[in-house]
Formats: C-alpha cells, sequence, structure tokens
C-alpha cells in the first residue's frame, strides 16, 4: 500500500493534473472525463459492486459486474445499508439502463443485490445478464455441480446451526455465503422480467459487441469446462463419510459409537488412576475433531470462487481484467497456457479477484501484467475474514502497479473497519460518498 | 507353563523350603488383535495374538512410551480404560476381539503401536525415546505417544505433531461400502494397517523430524509411501497371513511357471503385469487398502508394469507414493521369486500343473515371504538413518537403503540391494549419483584431501538401551558439545554450507546404534544429524524465512567419518519456497485461516481436501 513517506513521482502528479475531474464531479457517473472508460467501485462491506462506464458514439453504456455483500460483512452508511446506497447511486448515474450484467458466481457476496432490488431492477432496462456455464439449467454437468453443492450447503448449514456455531466468523461465515441465494438466481435466470437475454459462459468464449457496443470484445478466460479443471469446481467427494449434526435426512446424526451408559466413564473414578487430559488440550482435540466439517466448508467455498467469470474487457485498445472471485484452481486452467503472457501484457485495469485473498492473484498472474502500466482496484474489508487481504500480496501489488491501486475500505464508514492507518489513496483513484473512481488509460 | 519335572511323577522327595523361589519377569506380553481388521471376519489368521515387550502398565493401558487415552472430542466423554495388568485378562493373553467393547480396542491399539515401535527399535538398534521439547504445555502423559482410539467421527486417522498423538477416526459405513454393512461404526483404530501406519508417521517425526518440513513434491508422497510400505510389510512378515493366502490359492504356483522373469541374473524388471494379475499377495496387498479411497491410491501401483516416466506427472501424494511403495515391493516379489525358485520347479516337476500345493511347501513358501519381509521391513526402516536430515527425496532413499544395506551385510548373498536397485529404475527414481551401479550409489565420506579420514575424537558411544534417564541426558549433552565443534571444524569437507551470520550449524541428534548382521556380526556405530539453519528475508524484506539443510553423519567407534550425507540449504531456498508456493495455491483454508504450509499436515493429507 502506498504510504504517506512516499515522495510523489512527477508523471503521477501530471496525470493528476491532466484528469482533474470537474468541479463536484465526484457524484455523478457518467459524462466526466470524456472518452474514457469510468470503472467505480463501491465500498459495500465484504462483497462487489463495479460499476463501468464506456463512452460511445451513442452516448455512455453501463456493465454492472456483481452486485452483492456478504450478509456478515455488511455494512451500514446512516443507518442504511452501504449496498442499497450502492444500487440507488446506479439506479440514479445510468438512467436505469445497463447493457450488460455480470453475475462473476454465485456467492452471495456477489449477487445478493440482484435478489434485494429484484423488484427495482425489474424498472431497468438490461439487454443481457452474463452467468458462468456452471449456472446453466440446461447443462447436465452443472446441473449435477449445482445440486450437489446445494445439498452440501444446506447440510453444512443444519450442522452448524445445530452445533449452536455462529455464522460471523469462520466456516459458518464461507457457508452463509454459499446459502440463501435462491431469489437473486431467481431474478438473474429471468432475465429481471425484462426481457434481458441470460447467456452462460465458458473459457474460451467471445462475446463480440455484446449487447450492441460496438468496439467491445470480451474474452472469456474462465470457468474452464476441461475435464482436467473441473475437479477444482466440484465439492469433495469424502463428504459421504461425514455424519454431521442435524444435517442429514432419515435422522442418521452424530454416531455415538458405544453405549453411553455402558461405557462412559467419569475421570473422577478415585478407582483408576487415570490423568484427566487439560482442558487445553481437549480443546485442541475438539477443534479437529470438527475441523473435518470446517474444512470441507471451506473447500466447497473454494469451488464456488472457481467457477468464477473471468472476463478480460477490451474496448478503444484497453484491456479491463475482472476475475470475480477466482482462486488458484481457476487461473491454473489457463495462466499457464503459452496465450496468456500476451493476454496479460496488455492488461490497463485489473478487479483484484476475491478481495485480496492468498491465492486468488497468482503469481505467475500477477507477474506477467506490464510493470506500472496497469491500475487495480480491490474491494475488501477485514470483517468477516481477518486474514483478507492477503497482508502478502500488497507489497507485490505495489511493485507491479507502481503503487496505482485502492482498496474500498480506504473510505472510512464509521463503525465498519477500515484500511490501516497510514494507508493513502493515490490521486489517480477519485473518491465519492462511498465510492471510488477511476479512468482507464 | 508346566514342567518337566512335575509330570514326572517322582512326588516322593522332600518338600523344600516353603518360600517360594522367585519367578524371573515374564519378557512378553501376549495380546490379541484383528490382523487385518473386523470386516476380514473370523477366518483363521484374521485373529493373531501379538508378543509385545513386557511393561508394566496403568489403566489406558498406559506405559512408558505409549498413553492410550480413550477420549471421544466428538462426543466430548472418556470410555472405560482397560486394566491389561488385571488377572483376568493377564490369564487369556488380553480380550477376545470384539467390535463392542472399547477396552478391546484399546489392547489392540496399544498393541499394534508396540510392536511398530519394537520393530524399528530392533532394526535401528537403539531404543525410540520422544523428544520432550515438542511435548505441549502439559506434563501429564510427558513423553509418551498419546493415542486416542475413538478421537472424532471422521473417515480419517492421522499423528498429529504439534500434539504429539495418533487421532483415530469412526464412521458409519457409507451405503456403498462392500464389505461392511450400511450405517455400522467403523473403527479405524481397528485396522492393524491404520494403526501401523500412522504409528510409523509418528516414528519418522521422532527419527527424522525435519522430513516433517515440506520443501519438495517428494516430502509429503514420501512419508505416505514409507507408513503404508511399512504397514504392508508388517503383514507379509507375519507367516500366518501369508500360509493362509498360499494355500488358499494356486497362484504362487502359477508364479513358479511364469519364473523365466525371475531368473537370477536376469536385468530389468523382474515383475511384469502378467504376474501381477495372478499374484494373492498383491490382490491382498490392494484389499487392504480398499476401505479408505486415498490409501487404495497408494497401493494401486503394486504388481503394474512399471513405467520409468511416471514420477513426472504424478503430482499427487498418494499416487506419487504409489510409485515408491511399487518399486519396494517389486524388489520384494522378485527376491522372494529367487528364494524359491527352486522349490517351485520341484513342484512343478512333481506335481504338475494340478494338484494343490503340498501343506509342506505352503509352510516354506509362506516361511520364506515372511522372512523376507522381515528382512525388507529392516532395511527399510535401517535406511533411515542413511537418509539425509532434510529434504527427502525417492532417489536419496535409494541411496540410504543401499549403503545402509552394504554397511550390514557387504556381500548381497540373496541380491536384495540388486533387486531394489533394479526396481527403483524401472520406476524411474532417479537418485542424484553418476549411474545406477552400486558403487556410484554408496554415499560418499568427508571431502578431505589424500584420502585421508576425518575423525571426531571424545564421543560417549555408551549404549543407550539400558542407561537411566540421566545418564542418557549427560551423554547427549555430552556429544551434542563434542560434534557440534568437530562439525563447525569442519562444514566444508562434511558438505555443509559455510557458516555465515545467517547461516548456522546445530547438532540436534546423536545416538550410538548396535546393529546385527544376519551372520551375527555386531556392528556398533554412531549416527548424528547436523542441522544448518539459513535464514532469507522475504519480498518485504522483513520477517525471515528459514531453510534447513544439514547432514547426517555415520561415524566408525573410533570416530572416523564414514558417510557424510548432506544437503545445502542455500540450494533448497527457491525450491522450497515455489514449493510452499504451490501448496498454499491450492490450499482451501489459506485465503481464511492462518496456514503454514511448512510442515507436513497428515490430517489434511489423509482426507484429501
Ligand atoms: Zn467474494
Ligand atoms: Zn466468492
Amino acid at each position: 500500500m502506498p504510504t504517506k513517506k512516499r515522495p510523489r513521482r512527477n508523471n503521477r502528479a501530471k496525470t493528476k493534473t491532466q484528469h482533474e475531474p470537474a468541479p463536484g464531479g465526484t457524484s455523478g457517473g457518467a459524462g466526466e472525463r470524456a472518452g474514457k472508460i469510468q470503472v467505480r467501485m463501491f465500498r459495500v462491506g465484504f462483497g462487489d459492486c463495479f460499476l463501468l462506464t464506456l463512452p460511445t458514439a451513442q452516448g455512455p453504456r453501463y456493465i454492472l459486474v456483481d452486485c452483492g455483500v456478504h450478509s456478515k460483512g455488511n455494512i451500514k452508511l446512516e443507518g442504511t445499508s452501504l449496498l442499497e446506497k450502492a444500487f440507488d447511486n446506479i439506479a440514479q448515474v445510468t438512467g436505469k439502463k445497463l447493457s450488460i450484467v455480470i453475475a462473476t458466481h454465485p456467492h452471495q457476496d456477489h449477487i445478493s443485490g440482484f435478489g434485494s432490488f429484484a423488484k427495482q431492477f425489474g424498472e431497468f432496462s438490461i439487454s443481457e445478464v452474463w452467468m458462468p456455464w456452471t449456472e446453466d439449467p440446461d447443462d447436465p454437468q452443472a446441473k449435477s455441480l449445482h445440486d450437489k453443492r446445494t445439498t452440501l450447503v444446506s447440510r453444512l448449514q443444519a450442522h452448524f446451526a445445530a452445533l449452536g456455531m455462529s455464522e460471523d466468523i469462520g466456516p459458518a461465515a464461507a457457508v452463509a455465503n454459499m446459502a440463501g441465494n435462491a431469489p437473486a438466481f431467481q431474478a438473474l435466470h429471468s432475465g429481471f422480467g425484462v426481457g434481458a437475454k441470460v447467456r452462460y459462459f465458458k473459457a474460451g468464449d467471445l462475446a463480440k459487441e455484446p449487447a450492441g457496443i460496438q468496439g467491445l470484445n470480451v474474452s472469456i478466460l474462465g470457468p474452464p469446462t476441461d475435464q482436467k479443471f473441473l475437479a477444482q469446481m466440484d465439492p469433495p467427494a469424502n463428504d459421504h463419510y461425514l455424519r454431521l449434526r442435524g444435517g442429514d435426512t432419515g435422522g442418521a446424526g452424530m454416531v455415538e459409537p458405544f453405549d453411553r451408559q455402558q461405557w462412559s466413564f467419569a475421570k473422577e473414578d478415585p478407582s483408576l488412576a487415570w490423568p484427566e487430559l487439560p482442558e487445553a488440550y481437549k480443546k485442541e482435540l475438539r477443534s479437529r475433531a470438527n475441523s473435518a466439517v470446517d474444512e470441507l466448508a471451506f473447500a466447497l467455498d473454494q469451488c464456488v470462487n472457481n467457477c468464477s467469470i473471468v472476463a478480460l474487457l477490451s474496448y478503444q485498445g484497453l484491456n479491463l481484467l475482472f476475475p470475480g472471485d477466482a482462486q488458484y484452481g481457476n487461473w491454473e486452467s489457463w495462466v499457464k497456457s503459452s496465450g496468456s503472457a500476451s493476454l496479460l501484457s496488455g492488461v490497463s485495469f485489473y478487479k483484484v479477484a476475491h478481495h485480496g485473498s492468498v491465492n486468488a492473484n497468482p503469481k505467475e498472474a500477477l507477474e506477467k501484467m506490464p510493470d506500472a502500466k496497469f491500475a487495480a482496484m480491490m474491494s475488501t474489508q477485514s470483517r468477516p475474514w481477518p486474514s483478507i487481504p492477503a497482508p502478502g500480496l500488497l507489497p507485490a501489488l505495489d511493485r507491479k502497479t507502481g503503487k496505482q491501486w485502492v482498496r474500498s475500505d480506504a473510505i472510512a464508514i464509521s463503525g465498519a473497519p477500515s484500511a490501516p492507518a497510514g494507508t493513502v489513496v493515490p490521486p489517480v483513484f477519485q473518491e465519492g460518498d462511498f465510492w471510488f473512481d477511476y479512468f482507464v488509460g | 507353563m508346566a514342567s518337566p519335572d512335575s509330570t514326572s511323577g517322582r512326588a516322593s522327595l522332600p518338600p523344600k523350603s516353603p518360600k517360594p523361589r522367585p519367578i524371573a519377569p515374564a519378557s512378553y506380553r501376549p495380546l490379541k488383535a484383528y490382523a487385518f481388521d473386523p470386516s476380514q471376519g473370523k477366518y483363521f489368521g484374521n485373529y493373531m495374538t501379538l508378543n509385545v515387550k513386557y511393561e508394566r502398565l496403568q489403566p489406558g493401558p498406559i506405559g512408558a512410551q505409549i498413553a492410550v487415552i480413550d477420549y471421544d472430542a466428538s462426543n466430548d466423554c472418556y470410555y472405560e480404560p482397560v486394566n491389561l495388568d488385571e488377572d483376568a485378562i493377564l490369564i487369556r493373553d488380553g480380550l477376545d476381539p470384539s467390535e463392542s467393547d472399547p477396552r478391546f480396542h484399546q489392547q489392540m491399539v496399544y498393541a499394534v503401536v508396540k510392536e511398530t515401535i519394537e520393530r524399528f527399535e530392533f532394526a535401528l538398534g537403539r531404543p525410540i525415546r520422544w523428544r520432550a521439547a515438542r511435548d505441549p504445555k502439559d506434563a501429564l502423559y510427558r513423553g509418551k505417544l498419546r493415542i486416542f482410539p475413538h478421537c472424532m467421527q471422521e473417515a480419517n486417522a492421522y499423528y498429529d505433531p504439534s500434539l504429539h498423538a495418533i487421532l483415530f477416526g469412526y464412521f458409519a459405513a457409507p451405503a456403498d461400502d462392500e464389505l461392511n454393512l450400511p450405517g455400522q461404526t467403523i473403527f479405524t483404530c481397528l485396522s492393524h494397517d491404520i494403526v501401523a501406519h500412522e504409528t510409523t508417521h509418528a516414528l519418522i517425526d521422532g527419527i527424522r523430524p525435519y522430513f516433517m518440513e515440506q520443501t519438495s513434491i517428494d516430502t509429503p508422497a514420501f512419508h505416505e509411501a514409507f507408513a503404508d510400505i511399512i504397514a504392508l510389510l508388517q503383514h507379509f512378515s507375519m507367516t500366518d497371513n501369508m500360509r493362509e493366502t498360499i494355500a488358499g490359492t494356486r497362484g504362487l504356483l502359477e508364479m513358479g511357471e511364469l519364473a523365466p522373469y525371475a531368473q537370477p541374473g536376469s536385468k530389468g524388471a523382474q515383475i511384469n503385469a502378467e504376474i501381477a494379475r495372478d499374484n494373492p499377495l498383491v490382490a491382498l496387498a490392494k484389499q487392504f487398502g480398499s476401505a479408505m479411497k486415498l490409501r487404495a491410491g497408494l497401493r494401486s501401483a503394486i504388481g503394474t508394469k512399471p513405467g520409468s516416466h511416471e514420477l513426472e506427472t504424478k503430482t499427487e501424494p498418494h499416487d506419487r507414493g504409489s510409485i515408491l511403495v511399487a518399486a519396494v515391493f517389486d524388489a520384494y516379489f522378485t527376491s522372494y521369486l529367487k528364494k524359491t525358485h527352486d522349490l517351485m520347479s520341484l513342484a512343478s516337476a512333481y506335481a504338475g500343473a494340478s494338484a494343490e500345493l503340498h501343506p509342506y511347501l505352503v509352510n516354506r513358501l509362506a516361511d520364506a515371504a515372511s522372512k523376507t519381509a522381515k528382512q525388507f521391513e529392516h532395511i527399510c526402516i535401517r535406511a533411515l538413518d542413511y537418509c539425509p536430515v532434510t529434504d527427502i527425496r525417492f532417489g536419496d532413499f535409494l541411496q540410504a537403503l543401499i549403503t545402509a544395506d552394504y554397511d550390514l551385510v557387504p556381500d548381497d548373498p540373496y541380491g536384495y540391494r540388486s533387486a531394489f536397485i533394479d526396481a527403483f529404475r524401472s520406476r524411474g527414481i532417479r537418485p542424484f549419483a553418476s549411474s545406477y551401479s552400486e558403487e556410484a550409489l554408496r554415499w560418499g565420506g568427508p571431502q578431505v584431501k589424500d584420502g585421508s579420514s576425518l575423525q571426531c575424537f571424545g564421543m560417549n558411544v555408551s549404549l543407550q538401551q539400558q542407561m537411566a534417564d540421566e545418564d542418557f541426558r549427560a551423554a547427549q549433552e555430552h556429544n551434542a558439545k563434542i560434534i557440534t565443534n568437530f562439525a563447525k571444524q569442519h562444514a566444508v569437507e562434511l558438505g555443509l554450507d559455510p557458516i555465515a551470520e545467517n547461516c548456522k550449524i546445530d547438532v540436534f541428534s546423536f545416538h550410538p546404534v548396535l546393529r546385527t548382521a544376519p551372520d551375527g556380526r555386531p556392528l556398533l556405530e554412531m549416527v548424528a544429524q547436523v542441522l544448518q539453519t539459513l535464514t532469507l528475508p522475504d519480498e518485504g524484506g522483513k520477517p525471515a524465512a528459514k531453510v534447513h539443510g544439514g547432514a547426517a553423519l555415520v561415524f566408525n567407534v573410533d570416530g572416523t567419518v564414514r558417510y557424510a550425507i548432506h544437503k545445502s540449504a542455500n540450494r533448497l531456498a527457491a525450491l522450497q519456497a515455489a514449493y510452499r508456493a504451490q501448496l498454499s495455491n491450492h490450499s482451501a483454508l489459506s485465503p481464511y485461516c492462518d496456514v503454514s504450509n511448512a510442515q507436513v499436515n497428515f490430517r489434511a493429507l489423509h482426507r484429501g481436501y
């Protein structure tokens, strides 16, 4: 992260003066800096909501990439959820006209808004809705992945509920993120009831001039359909050994291996000199006993992230990479290919994947991006995951972008966790009420 | 036991002193156990009695090295512990096998863990003492390996180094299980195989603690493979098991007919897929592993046609480990065929292809199979002392096997070493040596000029077998000082990296060992591990990544260095960093939890996610 100590380089100061926005212009989106692609990253809490404005001969066109917040990372401003405020801003800026809505992957923190504001989106004019192929109801493979996941999620949820586990942290929070997305999907699959064309994308697809936007081409780099990488999206198979507490149909709950009445043993029994285990040690054992389910929840979460649409938008000779929450298993499917270097070396804007987690922004990919020739935006927050963003990623971003990157939690919101003290926002990013704007190029 | 006197009828002798003569304490404690697991039923051979060294036990059982503690963390309760010193139990060689009595489970797990430890002690020529330093805060059970036979509800069992414990799971059989009724509780602690496998993980941690550090793709694969090799060889070394198997099939006779592939002196792979198909030992080996899918994977390559390029594509630890398991078993089957070639020829000459195997022949074959297995197990365990201190690779293990066996049995009468070399070569396991010849594969000594030797004076080489704890500690401290000074003084000759501010030397393990060659010749030597710690700055230039290299030293009893088996920390640094990054890339936990990829995590490794 850039710090105050760093002297500003001349060229950056120049960039700033060149692109000084019109006075008061930070609250509107369109029209500024005519001719440039604008990316607006909203601070919604833990979640993604990005609005792109493409200047065209027919006036600005809008693309919405994700609109969601994690229920445990939801934050408010003046009593209203920031996601709702973001939605209002989108409606205002776009005049309720969206060319494309992209739902990168089925996680609450990316799509919840499509459900919560389904009715309002129904008053929009929307040309296209994009989802990954793994959500295609007519694809048998997708359906099987989907069914497996849904079953597992509800079992895990029941299990954590039976344990009385808080959804605020840990694996239960990961499961919460996968649940309750039905309203969003209903809206998305139905094209919001406004006749939007619903399209499903897989790696290798190319969308030429989608929604009639001349000059826009979108290369889809993920999710893969290759058998070899399917496992990265497929929930672990070992789960049938697990008997989840409260999570099974047919009453098969936890196993009691022996009749408790007969064999359970009070360690106070003076007839047997049997030292009691220290409480701290027992606690360690209990956490390991729960770990199978906990780690299953994380594994499932990773599978869902790997379903992310990875979209490279090319417009006006600029390339914007939106990888959703793709983790390594998704990246791996293409980043090692021979073509990846030329794709990545031309990137002008990068949406940091998965809120800056440790294995969603692989070194192999970052290193192929051009040194100090692209900017990056990271929508992140340390709640509910204190390990996000990954500390190790930050110096790498500094180096690769030439310190041209910004994190959403640099916008102070009272009552919400914010970026560490000393975090400086480079001047190329314009701070709005609860968003950052970046003009690409 | 009845003495000859008591049955000879000479009752007329005058009574002696009324004071009863003292009876020497028993040297063994017989304990019943399943030879495989309960799903194999009661057929002869599945019930066996293990003779473990006698020690006084507390209820648990809790002995000097092991504490069996039946705490169930999933249900947060204890189960009643068995008291193996109770008369009613002593008199019947322990409790009878029972799935429903937790006390039998405790007994079996104690017996198999103890048996495995004893096999290591015999092969290594020294007692196993767990390092106390790695123990967690609690003073209870200090210095003991803790065993939890019913720790959690999970189809898993694993050794956990930070708790210094083996945790066994239980689970309800899934609907598609072929051997068990759906819903029936399956206990991992009742599988001889799994208990031996987990105990081996704990023993390796005790013998080569820095093997737990993940440095390359071979690290987890080696742990899994080695543990499984030991677990399998234990089955093959039980004569009763072998007799059953050999008598129950005519497979071995068919192998006799295929013997041309296994002519002594013939080159190349001795075992091929054709033999494997009909080989009951192989079928058995695979069957052991079927209960748990990943472990089954470890055995999947046994008896398959070797491919010399498989290592290049197999990266999953169990896939990769299966190649090492298969190589050792290729060598085992080859040696077994060579040993029984004459018997097989005679049998087919006299009986033709029709008859069942004669019981005498079955006995001889079973005997040969189990003896060979025992020797193979010893060779593999002994090789540990000849492995590098860190960063174990499959190729290093081959060099260790060859060197260790050469030291004890210089003339290789059964051709074990050539069987190992052929098998490893056919499976594409490449050592860093210049060739596959025995001489090239043997580790070298210190790099000294003009062929002189390097000698370390003043070590305490008294055997530790009978040593009291204080004496043991005093001897250790003394040797630590002597060997550390020696290693610092001769770092370069021993193949260590030059000592620097960020590259320090530390000697952490030294044992006099007494080994007995098959011809009865005793071999006394000293083994020591020198650790070299290289401290590197990370990308931010701040906190430090540690890389461990070092050297395993084998001394003659006079202090002359016979072998210096070294790894350079400087050379390892980049590889280790790349491998750990790869692990983090694929971990589903790394975004959300503070996971370190520094150490092998058997819990995740066995679980598969
Ligand atoms: Zn997300
Ligand atoms: Zn996600």
